[in-house]
């Protein structure tokens, strides 16, 4: 019973929080509703636990649980009077094609093999003890002490914990890394009764389908067809390190692809609607990065960037740009170049080092043996299967839409910063070493990989395919839910 | 009807080159290998664990003290480079061990070369020894070792019985190196720590050219000679191009489904149908699991206090402080590394285990590494685990 209420409280209470801000019934309304709720909801319950269950996390279902249920029962109630005010509408006409009986029969098959896969990661987790290394070295450190002591304690750098922290403090490998999947996993560990891993892991199945799910409805509502929406759920289902990350469960790198995932999303259906629940959901989205990984500071500052420029008037732009790009050179050539980064704090550039607070100071310098990892990594290992042969031949290919429509103009704008920022880190960084050993790369570039591929299906979107006898127009879509 | 067998024709030989270049093959390597040196498994030396002769075969029935297997055949001075195909027969090899090639050299004999190679299923499975960096020179001794395979399986339920039936070198020959060459695409691979960064082979045939680039090259040159050679439209081309895309995506994703499958398998064969309790403890680091409990124990009546733990492998320092918890632990040298030359608070433990760095010195009772001294007395001490009171705030 409690394994069920720790499940269907987050659930209610994330799907309720997304149908407040976004009642609206456009297509795939309850995709992404379930989907987002799925996500949002484990993160509303680390919120709660971490403020309600400190002083006994051993019962963080009983303490947090009532603060939950309550918070749940009253968003619920709120997002089915702002449903009921709005009226079922659909924001553009979509051309889509009916699913002729081939198409129906390998869909068919490729979702068999999503709930094969799907099955297979469940069974790991169930089964296996934490398995992979950073998920019990770095991301079940502060949990499972927390649990098991019964109650919150604070972790300190390591000098500080020796030198001048009272024995109640902990320290560790990764003490300074953010707190939010910990409370997450204190609510399952409470809900089952002790620290099983198998039940504390749970939660990135939970994210997959949510993150499956979410993609889908959004862009349905973003305008792709059911076929080709299922079709693109397949090619991102299909996509092996994420899988990995879901069977070997433990890694932050999911959660923060999936919120940099749903922010862009959120982000595009923003600048085609002008939809405010959507605004408020990317900023959401954007502001939680910092508190899933420290990287996602990276994130969040690159996204600042990149919205701010968007929203500023066509004129500006180009103004604007050169302006900041005037002055990022003329900081850095005078190595007085400062950037703010959430929860890292400020972060130095000059010509031949950054200086990253936590990190420490990283020189700039070419690793050729990094450019060779990182093209083993994308195009020579099956991590991505094709995905990233696929992606240049699709933009060229679909480069007019590119050209013509400003929200993928603007998402591609992102993307190609964030892949340049990975690429300076692994090419130019002493953290060339993760590239060279492949132990970082692919757990960084997982974190755009959504994105990518939200870019290249809706630049998929119009384009024509070759067309399958007994094909005909598709009935009108905004009587279609799903 | 002539184009089309035209074109047929130039795509074969496109994916013969391509699968040839890939197995690193020459246009004049012989299909089939000249010689073969044929090892018949009941000529091996058991080394290590136990084995019966059952025919030709050896059959393997326990592992030795330290949890391995090791037979050995003395080789009358083999040229490495005559024969750069091993193949290996086992019969029932359990997905719980993994085996590693091992051999002396001529040059070196006081030397034991050992390398990982792919995992020994049921039948043949090649290996091409070019990817080996020392298969050279002229080799006196091989042998398999096989062993659970680390940090996955735990030791204590690793071995099951097998049968070795034969092993052979071959020399070069298109036959041996597509062999390989299908072993090293789609033999079996557990999971490993590094699973979760990156996917792909991590033993010897990792230097052999991946599927993913074979096949995209093969799959773009037969869409360009059919063009070509057919004439195609540029809308057909294209047509073409996304379903042969998509055709090798799902191909890729079968490729990976089944590979899932696999690594899946062993963990069903390791942990289904047993409770949590038993499960938690079928850790694949078991001793280290059984260290971090008798610490616990051991503490379980003491105030709180800080532990320092140290181990000479990262792996089984940071495994050991997780499995301490809630106990409040730290790595010992990057938190005195951290702290400098500060007190150390007089609540502080050390834990030494499986260690060589830090050395205890009775006469002056003290821990000394890195030019640092740490005065403290014996608590506790068994085997590999050591435990260490703070004697007094020191500098």
């Amino acid at each position: 019973m409690s394994l069920f209420l720790a499940w269907f409280l987050p659930v209610v209470a994330g799907t309720a929080s997304w149908l407040i801000v976004n009642p609206r019934r456009t297509a795939g309304w309850l995709s992404a509703a379930f989907g987002h709720g799925i996500v949002f909801g484990m993160l509303i319950t680390a919120a709660a636990t971490s403020l309600f269950a400190r002083n006994d996390t051993q019962h963080a279902m009983r303490s947090a649980g009532s603060a939950l249920a309550i918070f749940a029962a009253l968003a619920s109630i709120v997002a089915w009077r702002r449903m009921r005010a709005v009226p079922i509408d659909s924001v553009e006409p979509i051309r889509a094609v009916r699913t002729n009986r081939v198409v129906s029969f390998f869909l068919a098959i490729a979702f068999v093999s999503i709930a094969w896969r799907l099955w297979i990661a469940l069974r790991e987790i169930l089964l296996r003890p934490t398995f992979p290394w950073d998920a019990w070295d770095a991301w079940a450190v502060k949990s499972k002490a927390w649990f098991m002591l019964g109650h919150y304690v604070p972790f300190v750098a390591m000098k500080d914990w020796i030198a001048t922290s009272g024995p109640d403090s902990f320290t560790g490998v990764a003490w300074s890394y953010p707190s939010t999947l910990g409370w997450i996993q204190v609510w399952f560990a409470s809900a089952a009764g002790g620290w099983v891993e198998p039940i504390v892991n749970l939660p990135w199945f939970a994210l997959w389908i949510g993150l499956l799910f979410a993609h889908y409805g959004q862009w349905r509502a973003l305008g792709l067809s059911v076929t080709r929406a299922r079709v693109a759920i397949y090619l991102f289902a299909s996509l092996p390190l994420i899988t990995v990350h879901v069977a070997l469960a433990g890694y932050a790198d999911l959660w923060v692809a999936a919120v940099f995932g749903f922010a862009v999303l959120a982000w595009m259906r923003w600048l085609r609607e002008r939809d405010r629940g959507q605004l408020f959901v990317f900023v959401c989205c954007v502001l939680l990065l910092p508190l899933l990984k420290l990287e996602g500071a990276v994130w969040l500052l690159l996204f600042a960037i990149v919205a701010v420029f968007a929203a500023l008037r066509r004129p500006w732009r180009k103004y604007v740009a050169l302006a900041c790009a005037a002055l990022l050179l003329i900081g850095l050539a005078l190595g007085k170049l400062i950037l703010p980064l959430l929860t890292l704090g400020w972060v130095h550039v000059a010509p031949h080092t950054i200086e990253v607070p936590v990190l420490g100071p990283l020189a700039i310098a070419w690793h050729s043996g990094a450019f060779g990892g990182t093209l083993r990594t994308l195009f020579e290992q099956p991590n991505w299967n094709l995905l990233w042969w696929v992606a240049p031949v699709i933009v060229v290919a679909r480069w007019r839409e590119l050209r013509d429509q400003e929200s993928l103009r603007l998402l591609a704008c992102l993307l190609v910063i964030c892949i340049a920022f990975l690429m300076f880190l692994f090419l130019f960084t002493d953290a060339a070493r993760f590239a060279e050993s492949f132990t970082a790369i692919n757990r960084l570039v997982m974190h755009v990989v959504p994105a990518l591929i939200t870019m290249l299906a809706l630049l998929l979107r119009d384009a024509v395919l070759p067309e399958f006898p007994g094909t005909a127009p598709a009935s009108d879509p905004r009587s279609n839910p799903a | 009807m002539i184009r089309r067998c035209l074109c047929a024709v130039a795509i074969v030989i496109a994916w013969l080159v391509i699968l040839g270049w890939s197995a690193r093959l020459a246009w004049n390597t012989p299909p089939f290998p000249h010689d073969r040196l044929t090892l018949d498994a009941n000529a091996f030396h058991v080394v290590m664990g136990a084995g019966v002769e059952d025919g030709n075969a050896l059959r393997v029935g326990s592992v030795g003290d330290d949890g391995n297997a090791l037979q050995t055949i003395s080789l009358d001075h083999v040229k490495a480079a005559d024969f750069p195909i091993l193949r290996y027969h086992f019969d029932g090899f359990p997905q719980t061990l993994e085996v590693s090639l091992v051999f002396r050299r001529a040059d070196k004999p006081a030397d034991v070369q050992a390398v990982t190679i792919p995992w020994a299923g049921n039948g043949w499975t090649s290996l091409d020894l070019r990817t080996i960096p020392t298969w050279t020179g002229e080799i006196v001794e091989l042998g398999f070792a096989e062993y659970a395979t680390p940090q996955l399986v735990p030791p204590s339920i690793a071995f099951h019985p097998f049968r070795f039936d034969s092993a052979e070198l071959w020399s070069p020959s298109w036959r041996g190196g597509l062999a390989a060459l299908y072993t090293s695409w789609f033999g079996y691979t557990p999971w490993a720590l590094l699973s979760v960064s990156a996917l792909g082979a991590a033993v010897a045939t990792a230097e052999t050219p991946a599927l993913m680039p074979s096949l995209v090259c093969g799959v773009f040159l037969s869409l360009l000679l059919a063009a070509v050679l057919l004439r195609w439209p540029r809308r057909t081309w294209i047509g073409a191009s996304a379903v042969a895309a998509l055709g090798l995506w799902i191909t890729l994703d079968i490729g990976w489904l089944a590979d899932l499958h696999a690594k899946h398998d062993l963990t069903e064969n390791l942990y289904a149908g047993k409770s949590w309790q038993d499960r938690e403890r079928l850790v694949p680091d078991q001793e280290t699991a059984q260290a971090a409990e008798q610490i616990k124990t051991f503490l379980s009546t003491q105030p709180s206090q800080r532990i320092l733990v140290a181990s000479d492998a990262n792996y089984t320092m940071l495994r050991l402080s997780y499995l301490l918890l809630p106990l409040n632990v730290a790595p010992m040298s990057p938190t005195l590394g951290a702290a400098g030359n500060v007190t150390l608070p007089e609540d502080c433990l050390f834990v030494l285990y499986e260690n060589s760095h830090w050395n205890y010195d009775a006469a002056s009772g003290a821990l000394i590494a890195d030019n640092r001294t740490i005065p403290v007395t014996p608590l506790f001490e068994t085997g590999d685990l050591h435990l260490y009171r703070l004697r007094s705030a020191t500098r």
